[in-house]
């Protein structure tokens, strides 16, 4: 069976974008993540998968941002957690 | 496609995607743009750009492209970026003579032709198209998926002026969804380089090689043009948010939630049914393909 319009995307997540200093990429993840759940009208809880896009190697000074760890600052325990390749 | 593999699965029901980077203001990307590895290194040759302007020569020198082709993608997406609050480059606007006085960075490209570097996270949520008629906002499917990842080094790489991977990612998502490039009101493709704009576009053959330069002349991807592309001005003027600026771009146009720039009447463009939305990595390595439809 084909998987056409069986999908959908149901929110999107912004944040402060440009020169936005004091910011760790984590950070990042967080807000953007947050503003798509209140976006899509869902709640944290509703969410059981969490995929992070591929990535860049982190600032100098920050730790690299794995799926684990957005959703462990989420307060989330997802089915399904990955590192998106591409 | 990762993401609908573990939905189609059965492993989850609402999944989330994110981006983050504090890719500017962190120092995060100065790594990935000037990393010096490998031998080429000490003949000049490193990071992205080099990577993507070896491709850009390459093509110059097999069909006609050139810079005369590419200012009419930075100055059209600069064009929409002009009507975006969120972009960066939102009161900058580039006439063609600022493309042409735009300091070189790897010839052939100019500082024009390089998307930005931003700090900022997107991020969005993926279900079944049956859960989203619950939801809030109106239902945008992806009506087709495609990906090939022609992965060779630059190096050894002979698809670097095209076709590249979006020729047949683009046939796979077309494929699946039963449609031609007829039927797409808009694209929203990976724009890291004005000439990967020109070669996605042409590897899913909007044009043959050599014929971009007519093809974007006279508007056609700004307002009101009869192929808008990048309409929240893309990598090159709103922010980079890796492939999520052109997808996330394509989702909110079809929901009819981008403002002054909602393509539609007011831009002197249809109102959008079924968007194109691509994203491409490394040096032209990888590309993944989505068409995104309103239902």
């Amino acid at each position: 069976m084909t998987l056409k319009d069986k999908y959908a995307i149901v929110g999107i997540g912004y944040t402060p974008q440009g020169t936005v200093s004091d910011r760790t990429t984590l950070d990042f993840h967080l807000e953007a993540c947050a503003d798509a759940i209140a976006d899509a009208g869902l709640k944290r809880e509703d969410i059981d998968g969490l995929v992070c896009y591929r990535h860049f190697p982190p600032a100098p000074g920050e730790g690299d941002v794995t799926p684990y760890l957005v959703a462990q600052h989420l307060g989330l325990e997802p089915a399904y957690l990955a590192q998106d390749a591409n | 496609m990762h993401a609908v593999g573990a939905l189609e699965a059965g492993i989850c029901k609402y999944i989330l995607i994110s981006y983050g980077h504090s890719a500017r203001s962190g120092g995060g990307m100065s790594q990935v743009l000037s990393r010096m590895a490998g031998d080429d290194a000490v003949f000049g040759h490193f990071g992205a750009a080099a990577g993507y302007a070896l491709a850009a020569r390459r093509a110059m020198h097999e069909y006609n492209t050139g810079p005369d082709t590419w200012k009419h993608i930075a100055v059209g997406q600069r064009k929409w970026a002009n009507l975006n609050p969120r972009a960066v480059m939102y009161d900058r606007p580039m006439t063609e003579s600022d493309y042409e006085r735009s300091p070189w960075i790897v010839e052939p490209f100019r500082l024009a032709d390089n998307c930005l570097v931003t700090d900022g996270g997107r991020a969005f949520i993926l279900t079944t198209a049956e859960r989203a008629r619950d939801l809030p906002h109106p239902v945008v499917t992806i009506m087709g998926l495609g990906m090939h990842n022609p992965a060779a080094d630059p190096v050894a790489a002979r698809h670097l002026t095209g076709p590249t991977g979006a020729r047949r990612a683009g046939e796979q998502a077309f494929h699946m969804a039963g449609i031609t490039l007829e039927d797409v009101d808009a694209c929203e493709i990976y724009d890291c380089f004005t000439y990967t704009v020109e070669i996605t576009l042409q590897d899913y053959g909007f044009f043959g090689p050599g014929e971009g330069e007519e093809w974007f002349r006279g508007g056609t991807i700004e307002p009101g043009g009869r192929t808008p592309v990048n309409t929240s001005g893309g990598l090159l003027s709103e922010a980079y948010q890796m492939g999520l600026t052109p997808l996330t771009e394509g989702v909110m146009q079809l929901m009819g939630r981008c403002g002054d720039h909602q393509l539609g009447p007011a831009t002197g463009n249809i109102k959008p049914e079924i968007i194109l939305c691509s994203d491409n990595g490394g040096i032209l390595q990888t590309h993944a393909c989505c068409i995104l439809r309103r239902n």
